[in-house]
């Protein structure tokens, strides 16, 4: 028995040692499958539009069908790579506007140039996201969706404090904030404003308000600017707009866990700052009076600069059935697609469709990333992460933090 | 004939062990990112990855928290398993059943729920952990963050890997404590050794082999833990200055793209998991022979 015990506890040995490497396998895609990867954006948002473009595509190809799989922000890049190593990638998949350059530069997706003009709108587009598609003047994606960041704020709790109309400069919006917070000082754990300190995306809209920036490519180098003048700036305005407006304990959170707008439906907040298609979440509660605006500047009367976020759609250079996925990206990018993406909060592709929403009217001041091949590598290392949870935990200075930050940064954009 | 017999296990072997060995070492010795991966074709480029890894001060600083919290996981998880199981000898047979029963229950929970579950329980904004907390008036808890600092995430993780290996440990050495002569305990009673001598010079020396490979099993374990504190800490919040090894593997591996520096250092790793553990095997080994 003894002994037995022994072998067995022996055998678990061996096999933890050797359980060292894991390694992922996918299935192989069925003929007349088209394998497409989405994000759960679609699946949450707009999950009719996915499926009025897979039946448009199933009766215009008969014989086929669409598999839609969704996949995660944080780990899809890394799971699309285990596909690469497979011979066994999607035939369309949906990429980051800020993921592109890196896949496009070492030859991930099929050049489409020539197959241009078979999408709607195509000679439409908007500008960023066919920059973020385009690798030496050669197209690898299909412009989707963009969105812009704007306020999604209660209007009830601002009518309340006395507040008649939107604010035009940031101190204004941080006085109203700080006003509503008194007044809801009852409500345990109410922040006037939540979003999750970690949220980069605000962090360097106050950045690019006060003419910062994040790396310049001089000389064939790439330079770290977190840590000039201006964008100081930036980041100690940053700072004290958060610790006037929103709970320490949200310093190292993302937005991620909670969301915001689960916050927001459970009345613990007056406001969000991020995606127009917030509003989806509010809660049946608060739906009458989830109102937006677009996030003032500085600078009186003009908007902050927002991140222009978006997503493209490419074609995996490894895909056998190339111009059965252009064809789906086609129905799944057409006019109506686009407006019905667009009634959800998104920006549509293309310039011909905007309207005068407040979505659209963020979007016409925005700040992109460097365009440089290792950018996804600084989202991949969490360094502006790390650099706003240090500065507004108090952990490092606003100076120090983007010290070590800007070096960071510097040193992954110009990893060969 | 003798060939021909072992030969299934050789191939076997060789197929599941020898080769992604092989692979291992030689994706190691090449510069493999993702325009490799995209041509199914590495550069040999010799030693280098090993070259940056050592000079990199993000390695060393990683190995030694890897370290610290190896020691505090598998001290805890040994020490706490053995309390257990020197209990259940003593409790009556339900409560016996029932704590077994508890204990098996932790251990069939897969690691990602168990994650999940946790993370639920202490999430800021909406978790129950606050909530009991400052119900129960142990203190102000509302909306406490429990991942703010390094050691508070590490503490959160600890928690949750030690209450998952308790059961393995505990069973184990509970079924070995069933091996313990029960005349040599009674005779050390008669000669007036009290509970702590019997325990250090009976029990003990017997249990040594089985404690000896637990501690071994755990140091790899735990060295090597990547589920729960990628997924408990979060994705978005590995950074720099809370890498565990196998998390930093994975983010200059896979997050960078960068396999074959990934490569190295899991050969590394697997160099220093040898290292710490062939103390206890080398004994194991001594203790095997003496029996």
């Amino acid at each position: 028995m003894r002994y037995r015990i022994l072998a067995v506890l022996a055998a678990a040995l061996a096999l933890g040692v050797v359980a060292a490497t894991a390694g992922a396998s996918g299935q192989r895609a069925q003929a007349n499958t088209l394998t497409v990867w989405l994000q759960v954006d679609a699946q949450n948002g707009w999950p009719n539009v996915v499926a009025a473009a897979n039946s448009a595509f199933e009766a215009s190809h008969p014989g086929w069908t669409v598999n839609v799989e969704y996949q995660q922000w944080t780990d899809h890049l890394q799971k699309f790579d285990a596909t690469i190593a497979g011979n066994d990638t999607p035939d369309v998949i949906e990429m980051g506007n800020t993921e592109m350059t890196k896949y496009m530069a070492s030859g991930a997706f099929a050049n489409i140039t020539a197959d241009k003009s078979q999408f709607a709108n195509s000679s439409k587009w908007l500008e960023g996201l066919t920059a973020s598609s385009t690798y030496h003047n050669k197209l690898y994606g299909v412009p989707y969706y963009a969105g812009s960041r704007v306020i999604t704020y209660r209007s009830d709790l601002f009518a309340k404090a006395g507040i008649k109309k939107v604010p035009k400069s940031l101190s204004q919006f941080q006085a109203d904030l700080v006003k509503v917070g008194k007044m809801e000082k009852h409500v345990k754990g109410f922040a006037p404003l939540y979003v999750g300190g970690e949220d980069w995306y605000t962090a360097l809209g106050f950045v690019f308000d006060y003419n910062g920036s994040i790396a310049t490519y001089k000389h064939g180098k790439w330079i770290g600017t977190l840590d000039s003048k201006n964008s100081i700036k930036g980041l100690t305005r940053f700072k004290q707009f958060f610790d006037a407006t929103q709970p320490k304990s949200t310093a190292n959170l993302d937005g991620s866990n909670p969301y915001p707008y689960t916050v927001f439906s459970q009345g613990k907040t007056a406001a969000n700052y991020g995606p127009a298609w917030y509003t989806c979440c509010t809660g049946k509660k608060y739906a009458k009076v989830t109102k937006q605006f677009v996030m003032p500047s500085h600078v009186a009367g003009q908007p902050m600069p927002g991140f222009l976020g978006g997503s493209d759609l490419s074609v995996p250079a490894q895909s056998s059935n190339k111009a059965e996925a252009l064809a789906w990206i086609a129905d799944f990018t057409s006019t109506t697609s686009e407006k019905a993406l667009q009634a959800k909060g998104n920006i549509p592709n293309a310039t011909n469709l905007l309207t005068n929403a407040v979505n659209d009217r963020a979007a016409a001041k925005s700040w992109f990333v460097p365009q440089a091949t290792n950018w996804v590598n600084v989202e991949n290392g969490n360094i502006l992460k790390t650099m706003l949870a240090q500065l507004l935990s108090g952990q490092l200075s606003v100076t120090k933090a983007a010290e070590v930050a800007s070096q960071n940064i510097a040193q992954t954009l110009n990893q060969s | 004939m003798p060939y021909a017999l072992v030969a299934p296990i050789v191939v076997v072997l060789g197929a599941i062990l020898g080769y992604p060995v092989y692979y291992l070492v030689r994706l190691s010795l090449e510069k493999y990112g993702l325009f490799e991966l995209i041509q199914h074709h590495g550069t040999y480029i010799g030693l280098h990855n090993f070259g940056s890894v050592l000079h990199d001060s993000v390695f060393w600083h990683t190995l030694l928290r890897t370290v610290v919290f190896t020691v505090a996981n598998v001290t805890l998880t040994m020490v706490l398993g053995v309390l257990i199981a020197l209990l259940l000898v003593r409790v009556s047979t339900w409560v016996r059943l029932l704590v077994t029963a508890g204990l098996v229950l932790v251990w069939s929970m897969p690691p990602v729920v168990a994650v999940q579950v946790w993370s639920w329980m202490t999430n800021v904004q909406n978790g129950i952990l606050n909530y009991l907390l400052t119900e129960l008036h142990v203190g102000n808890f509302f909306q406490h963050n429990w991942y703010l600092t390094t050691f508070s995430q590490y503490s959160m993780v600890t928690t949750l890997i030690v209450w998952g290996a308790l059961p393995f440990v505990a069973i184990t050495v509970y079924a070995a404590l069933s091996q313990v002569p029960h005349e040599l305990v009674e005779a050390a009673q008669i000669d007036g050794a009290r509970a702590w001598r019997v325990l250090k010079d009976v029990t003990l020396p017997v249990l040594t082999p089985v404690l000896l490979i637990l501690t071994s099993l755990s140091i790899i374990w735990d060295f090597g833990v990547f589920t729960q504190p990628y997924l408990l800490i979060g994705p978005g919040q590995q950074t720099t200055s809370n890498y565990l090894m196998s998390v930093y593997l994975y983010v200059e591996g896979y997050g960078q793209t960068n396999f074959g520096r990934g490569a190295a250092i899991s050969i590394l790793m697997l160099a220093i998991v040898a290292a710490m553990s062939v103390v206890y095997v080398r004994r194991m080994l001594r203790v095997g022979e003496e029996q």
